[in-house]
């Protein structure tokens, strides 16, 4: 794999070219005297100082380099300066701050810039391209994951970045923030867990049941056409008729709007994904061994609990990490009819034209979603049938 | 035994299996041949139930099987399929362990049994039993697939054209292995195979299969010397018939023993008792030979056979 030979990287030198440009045209930072105010932007070498600025050329030449150059490591070295340079990224900001945030004016306050923003996504996509090259395993990935987040937590935690809006805002309402996280945890998981349990069921129905299939398919594809917002709004009616028809209702907390209309959006939209993942899962397990199975005195039971459920698992669970992302996404949307989650500071934070306030909506959001997109990725792995596992495990070792 | 008696499946309006009768004998291998879609397999299916019959009766050592135990039928019955049907998520010992495993019997048992029957089929029970389908070849995921019949030691063998997707070469391999089992297990075994030569060699009697009828059962060596039609007469081929006869008799039959047999000579080529006659032409007509020695399993040069001998008996 590493040999002298290993031709010149372009998509990292390509990268590196367009950070060099973006870091050095955008600003990386504005200052703002208060939360509505438009701010000052500063440029790269007025934010970060000669020092910062050569800091970051001298690194960003670096990396092409090491994708241009003849080296036999190329690959390793690049992941550990691409490591580095993300871990520390942050401190560019700790930079700027303590250079430009005027102390006399408590409700100042900076900002993150396009350059900033451009920088950060041009190294993470250098990483992937990296890990990608060097074939790493599902626990190296973890590894350089964990050592770029301790960085960040480390600095968050030493007080370094108080004084971006971002952390202001966060700051300002940190028992929303909990209650937001707790409602869109709890709604998208919920309509993930009932949406399996009833797809499951579906899914049952219909390998027993031929004429089930088609109905069932454009039922659920139907569900996944209609737009979410609309959809969301579509159920505030029938609701409401249905809790003003039995008041009992109400006292569950089922009302037109609120949590049960999400829920039931929730739940629609995740039908699709999960019917369809689970009925493929479970019907293309190789006749063969069924008929093996069968052939052999296994009942339908043992048949489906030791031969179909245990084959089809890794593709059910593919289901469950698709829906459960886009159900994290998703649930941001139900904050218009007053669910809750992290979609209600997007939507304050458009209404009063403070992004940052979209911002601490946004970002959990996002990485809620690929926090579910880990994990499930790695439960998917861990319960594929072994041999899968046996050969990755031999190849990654004599890679 | 397993009688098939008047037995008829249809298929909607098509008939797959029409209206036979055939007797498996206790011990002896019947093997059904015949081009696909004849009804071959649809008979084997009948036999453990995995299909009903439309009408006629099956019986399993006198026993209707339509008012049998589904379950105790078929743990009673060994399943050998094409493409092995083998548990890819299982290793070779859990594959072989599935039949043990719903008798329930002892973890000891069910490990010993799978080292014996590893060993038998000629597989090193320390390397593959661990291993998973995946990281066999055809040849040995097939011998797994044998042995996971055979596991609980069943008194039927149904087989299912077992051997059809190995190459040549492995497919005569497992051929050989099966002839060897069969000698010392002695299983009521049905087989299913549309290749006349495996037919051949395998069975004790073949029952030939066209549009779900049966033309012609019996014993290689009749269907060779008599076929029944024109159609069992094109199967087995008209012209090679000659060497498909010899290929049926061992040297044993036709060689000349001698009095005291003696050790070979070092280096020397020869035969062995229970290769074919077919195989002595081919080795005596490429050495030009008139006369070639004939040793036992141990070595020991036990007869000669003699060119002419096998060009006048030899058919």
């Amino acid at each position: 794999m590493s040999s002298l030979d290993e031709p010149p990287n372009r998509v990292i030198t390509a990268l590196g070219l367009l950070a060099l440009v973006l870091v050095w045209v955008l600003d990386l930072g504005t200052v703002q005297p208060n939360r509505i105010v438009s701010g000052t932007g500063y440029g790269l070498f007025d934010a970060a100082g000669w020092f910062g600025a050569v800091t970051v050329s001298v690194g960003l030449c670096a990396l092409m380099a090491l994708a241009i150059l003849p080296l036999r490591r190329r690959y390793a070295l690049l992941g550990v300066l691409l490591t580095l340079a993300l871990t520390a990224l942050p401190d560019l900001l700790v930079v700027f701050t303590s250079a430009h945030l005027p102390r006399e004016s408590p409700y100042a306050r900076t900002a993150v810039g396009a350059g900033f923003w451009s920088l950060l996504f041009l190294l993470v996509l250098m990483l992937i391209e990296v890990v990608g090259r060097l074939r790493l395993g599902r626990r190296g990935q973890l590894g350089i994951l964990v050592v770029i987040l301790a960085g960040w937590a480390l600095l968050v935690r030493q007080g370094g970045l108080d004084s971006l809006s971002l952390m202001r805002e966060f700051e300002s309402r940190p028992d929303e923030f909990l209650q937001a996280l707790r409602a869109h945890l709890a709604l998208a998981l919920g309509a993930v867990a009932i949406s399996f349990v009833l797809a499951f069921a579906l899914v049952l129905k219909m390998m027993r049941s031929e004429g089930w299939r088609r109905p069932v398919f454009g039922v659920v594809s139907f569900l996944q056409t209609i737009p979410s917002l609309a959809l969301f709004g579509l159920l505030i009616a029938p609701l409401s008729a249905l809790t003003a028809a039995f008041p009992v209702l109400q006292g569950l907390g089922i009302r037109g709007i609120g949590w049960a209309p999400a829920l039931l959006a929730l739940i629609a939209y995740s039908l699709l994904p999960m019917v369809r993942n689970t009925f493929v899962a479970l019907t293309e397990v190789p006749e063969a061994v069924i008929d093996a199975g069968r052939g052999m005195g296994m009942t339908e039971r043992q048949l489906f609990l030791q031969a179909r459920l245990p084959l089809a698992m890794p593709v059910i669970i593919e289901g469950v990490r698709i829906t459960t992302i886009q159900a994290m996404g998703l649930t941001a949307v139900a904050a218009l009819i007053g669910a809750g989650g992290f979609g209600t500071f997007i939507f304050q934070g458009l209404g009063q034209a403070a992004m940052d306030l979209v911002l601490l909506g946004a970002l959990p959001t996002i990485g809620l979603a690929l926090a579910a997109d880990v994990v499930l990725s790695a439960l998917a792995t861990a319960l594929q049938p072994r041999p899968a596992a046996v050969l990755q495990h031999k190849r990654t070792s004599s890679g | 035994m397993i009688e098939l008696k008047n037995v008829t499946r249809r298929f909607g309006q098509t008939v797959a299996v029409d209206h036979i009768d055939l007797t498996v004998e206790t011990g002896e291998v019947c093997v059904l041949v015949g081009s696909s879609g004849c009804g071959k397999s649809t008979t084997l299916r009948m036999i453990n139930r995995l299909l009903p019959t439309s009408s006629g009766e099956i019986q399993v050592d006198g026993e209707d099987i339509a008012g049998m135990d589904l379950q105790r039928l078929r743990l009673n019955m060994g399943y050998a399929i094409q493409g092995t049907g083998l548990f890819p998520h299982w290793t070779v010992a859990r594959n072989i362990a599935l039949v043990p495993r719903l008798l329930k019997w002892p973890k000891a048992r069910i490990q010993a049994r799978v080292s014996e029957l590893l060993e038998m089929l000629d597989m090193d029970p320390a390397r593959f039993a661990g291993a998973y389908p995946q990281q066999l070849s055809g040849g040995q995921a097939q011998r797994v697939g044998v042995a996971r019949a055979l596991a609980a030691d069943p008194n039927i063998l149904l087989m299912d054209e077992p051997f059809g997707a190995l190459d040549a070469i492995t497919r005569e391999n497992l051929q050989l292995e099966m002839l060897r089992l069969q000698r010392q297990l002695k299983k009521t075994t049905v087989f299913v195979t549309h290749d006349i030569d495996e037919a051949l060699r395998l069975a004790t009697r073949i029952a030939v299969m066209d549009q779900g009828r049966i033309i012609q059962h019996d014993t290689p060596e009749n269907i060779l010397r008599r076929p029944a039609s024109d159609f069992v007469e094109n199967l087995v081929g008209r012209q090679d018939r000659g060497l498909k006869l010899m290929a049926l008799r061992p040297v044993r039959d036709l060689m000349t023993p001698h009095d005291k047999p003696h050790p070979a000579e070092p280096g020397a080529d020869g035969l062995k008792e229970d290769d074919s006659l077919r195989l002595a032409l081919s080795v005596m007509l490429w050495q030009d030979l008139q006369q070639v020695a004939v040793f036992d399993h141990l070595g020991n040069e036990t007869g000669v056979l003699l060119r002419q001998r096998l060009i006048e008996g030899g058919v």
